[in-house]
């Protein structure tokens, strides 16, 4: 596997150049500048701590200044009810599946470690996660639903939350979005000059 | 655009503007008939409404929830369906094999699956007129199936870093490769009654929406055509309804326009609303089904993705995603299966990726964090094959309700035995490619895309909901044109197929309203 470093503030960068449309600006900007949510409007509060908790497990920033808001994208998400046009037959419809997944976690963490999750050290809190991702966990509320599936519902919003986040494409390295005047260079090892390079090469 | 009035009796109205409605649209306004075009989505202007961005786009996705249920649940959204005028051709890949001969009848071949009541004869005409109307790129001489009488208009778009991977790897095991026939433009190009389209600029983002127009989606190519010729295209318009009178025609579609109910009165209607909407209308109306088979013998290809990463700088957002084909898999010797598939490589958008790298791989944490990075040095090649209609395989009405007080449908898809065999054949050879290319880390995903068959054509009425036509066996003024009409699916991607049964459904009508 490859394990590439590429240098922060390369989408910022390019943002305010002529490389990237003006709808494509408006919309990253957008999400560099959102203010992070403090009080949740789909969870309760206290959820919403659990939340946080365990986004930092399920995609850690430890040496982040400005962390992108996982809890406060999801909340919105939810809050607003956009869907995304299926949901598995098992599954409850999104708004009660994350409740019902929210309440699932912390009953899984007491019935586990005899302690609500963000009292839990990260080993412990990775094996409660862990349990649930493989359909393991113990708890009333995963016969009403699927723990795996809520799992994989869970990760896959997050990821697509932090993926869709300039600071996160500059970690990977990639300007997609630096495409108002098209690729010339698109074979192998060809780069154009505004395509960041990795740093450990 | 021309306007029609809603109590002007129109000769046809046709719901859903994808690769089924846009065609015939415009082929039944060419010949002078007076047509109006429903559609649920809006009408974008792609320059003005798309960024190049995952999350933004998808505007263009069905977002109407679908419940998934069987052995193998399908994820519908941004894996099968699109909103808007241009349908799921706003973002489709826009690659366009054409099917081969034998395709078309596989029981005869394998006794398993059922034979097409019309064969690649038939369409062949289409395939070529096609070809040529959306400027397809594509090599001199193709490689494999039928010889085309006509060669692609366009040279083949450039091979981004996944092509040429594939291509490397598949040189190496002696298996035969082309650049792919894509309807995206490798040179300006001209059509008359529509103008210039611009060529394409490799951005890599086809699946999130064309900016430039020059991937041939239906709102730049077949719906320009159609409002030249005096159609009329009413976006934000979501059919709910038919009226029949009393000899079981259809007298008027109903639908919703910014909330409030209105009616199109029209002599025809071709319903072209895709393999989920088209039957769950039917079903929700509850016509056309004498025969009991709509929403029946739901299929869904075969598309295993095999990821590698490799060594080389890839950038995946780069280039056209649908690079290079291989169809030496069509009918392979040693297959223990029925049927067959194609090989195909992919570029991939980043947030896409990762979102199947959750789902399919499960990685979180430092793990996948680190997957991510290698973004850049990733490369993906899939199939896409052949699979059989099953019993099991169907859709239905759900007692839930969706935000229009509509049931919402549920569909149930599993593989059996033979996409099984088939599924291992092909990930063998995907792995064997991805190694022999140099790729590390290569792992599998196993899916199923597209969405096909339920209103199946066929020459018994008491098997099939349509004949060869399009026409239904129930209501004479009603008419199905898009994916859900296929038999099987095809070894080979279904929107130039569609699109050509759309012409010939129009051709088949209007021959016979001159013979009335
Ligand atoms: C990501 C992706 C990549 C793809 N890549 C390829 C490819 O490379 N090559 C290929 O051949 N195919 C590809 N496809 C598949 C291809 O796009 C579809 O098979 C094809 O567009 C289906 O055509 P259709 O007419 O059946 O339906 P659609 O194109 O989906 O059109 C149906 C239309 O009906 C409208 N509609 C539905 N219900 C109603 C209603 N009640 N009232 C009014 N309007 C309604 C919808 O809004 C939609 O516009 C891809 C699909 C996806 C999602
Ligand atoms: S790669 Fe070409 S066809 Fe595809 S979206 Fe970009 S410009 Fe359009």
């Amino acid at each position: 596997m490859r394990n590439d470093f590429y240098p922060p503030g390369s989408v910022r960068a390019l943002l305010n150049t002529d490389s990237v449309t003006p709808q494509t600006r408006d919309i990253l900007n957008g999400r560099l500048q959102k203010k992070e949510i403090i009080n949740p409007c789909f969870f309760n509060k206290e959820m919403f701590v659990t939340l946080r908790h365990i986004c930092e497990r399920l995609i850690p920033q430890p040496n982040r200044l400005h962390k992108v808001d996982l809890p406060g994208f999801l909340d919105e998400m939810l809050f607003k009810g956009e869907g995304n046009g299926w949901r598995y037959n098992q599954m409850p419809p999104d708004n009660e599946a994350f409740i019902k997944g929210m309440q699932g976690i912390e009953e899984t963490s007491k019935l586990m470690f005899d302690a609500p999750f963000i009292l839990l050290d990260i080993t412990n809190q990775d094996k409660v996660l862990h349990s649930i991702q493989k359909d393991l966990a113990p708890g009333k509320t995963w016969q009403t639903i699927p723990s795996n599936l809520f799992f994989e519902e869970l990760l896959a919003q997050l990821v697509e939350i932090y993926y869709s986040h300039p600071q996160a494409k500059e970690e990977i390295g990639e300007v997609a979005m630096a495409d108002a005047n098209g690729w010339q260079k698109i074979g192998l090892n060809e780069l154009e000059p505004r395509e960041p390079k990795a740093l450990n090469k | 655009m021309k306007l029609y009035s809603e109590n002007e009796i129109v000769d046809a109205v046709v719901i859903g503007t994808g690769a089924g409605g846009a065609p015939l649209l415009s082929r039944l306004a060419k010949a002078g008939l007076k047509v109006v075009a429903l559609e649920a989505g809006e009408h974008w202007e792609p320059s003005k409404d798309f960024a190049t961005d995952e999350v933004s786009q998808a505007k263009l996705f069905w977002t109407d929830e679908r419940l998934s249920a069987g052995e193998d649940p399908l994820h519908f959204g941004n894996n099968n369906s699109g909103i808007g005028v241009g349908g799921s051709t706003l973002h489709y890949t826009a690659y366009v094999p054409r099917p081969q001969p034998d395709d078309f009848h596989l029981y005869s071949d394998f006794g398993v699956g059922v034979n097409w009541p019309i064969g690649y004869n038939d369409l062949e005409k289409y395939f070529d007129e096609i070809e040529q109307f959306l400027g397809v790129s594509g090599p001199a001489d193709y490689l494999w199936g039928a010889k085309h009488k006509s060669s692609y208009p366009l040279p083949p778009l450039p091979l981004n870093g996944a092509a040429q991977l594939m291509k490397r790897g598949c040189d190496k095991l002696n298996i035969k490769t082309s650049p792919a026939a894509n309807a995206a433009l490798s040179a300006p190009y001209f059509q008359k009654d529509i103008g210039w389209r611009a060529a394409c600029t490799n951005r890599g983002f086809c699946q999130a929406g064309c900016t430039i127009g020059a991937k041939a989606n239906m709102d730049v190519t077949y719906i320009p055509l159609a409002v030249y010729h005096g159609s009329e295209v009413r976006s934000k318009s979501f059919v709910t309804e038919f009226e029949l009178n009393n000899s079981d025609n259809i007298s008027a579609v109903v639908y919703s326009f910014n909330g409030k109910m209105q009616r199109q009165k029209c002599k025809n209607v071709f319903l072209c609303a895709g393999a989920i909407e088209t039957p769950r209308l039917l079903l929700i109306n509850n016509i056309a089904n004498s025969s009991g088979e709509v929403g029946k013998n739901f299929m869904a290809h075969t598309g295993m993705q095999v990821w590698g990463q490799f060594e080389e700088d890839i950038r995946p957002y780069k280039g056209i995603p649908g690079g290079l084909i291989s169809e030496d898999t069509h009918r392979p010797k040693d297959a223990d299966f029925a049927g067959g598939y194609l090989l195909q490589s992919i570029g991939v958008m980043p947030v896409t990726y990762a979102s199947q790298v959750a789902r399919a791989r499960g990685l979180w944490g430092e793990a996948l964090l680190q997957c991510m990075r290698g973004y850049n040095h990733t490369a993906g090649i899939n199939i896409l094959g052949d699979c059989l209609p099953y019993p099991n395989n169907y859709l239905e009405l759900s007692d839930e309700m969706d935000s229009r007080g509509l049931p919402k449908p549920r569909i149930y898809f599993s593989i059996e035995e033979n996409e099984r065999r088939l599924n291992i054949h092909a990930e063998k050879i995907l792995r064997e490619i991805w190694s022999a290319a140099g790729a590390d880390d290569i792992w599998s995903y196993n899916r199923n895309a597209h969405t096909i068959g339920t209103c199946r054509m066929g020459n018994d009425q008491q098997k099939a909901v349509v004949n060869s036509e399009g026409k239904s066996f129930d209501i004479p003024n009603l008419f199905i044109a898009d994916n859900s009409v296929f038999p099987s699916a095809l070894s080979a991607n279904p929107a130039l197929t569609i699109m050509a049964l759309s012409l010939r459904i129009a051709d088949c009508f209007l021959d016979k309203m001159k013979h009335r």
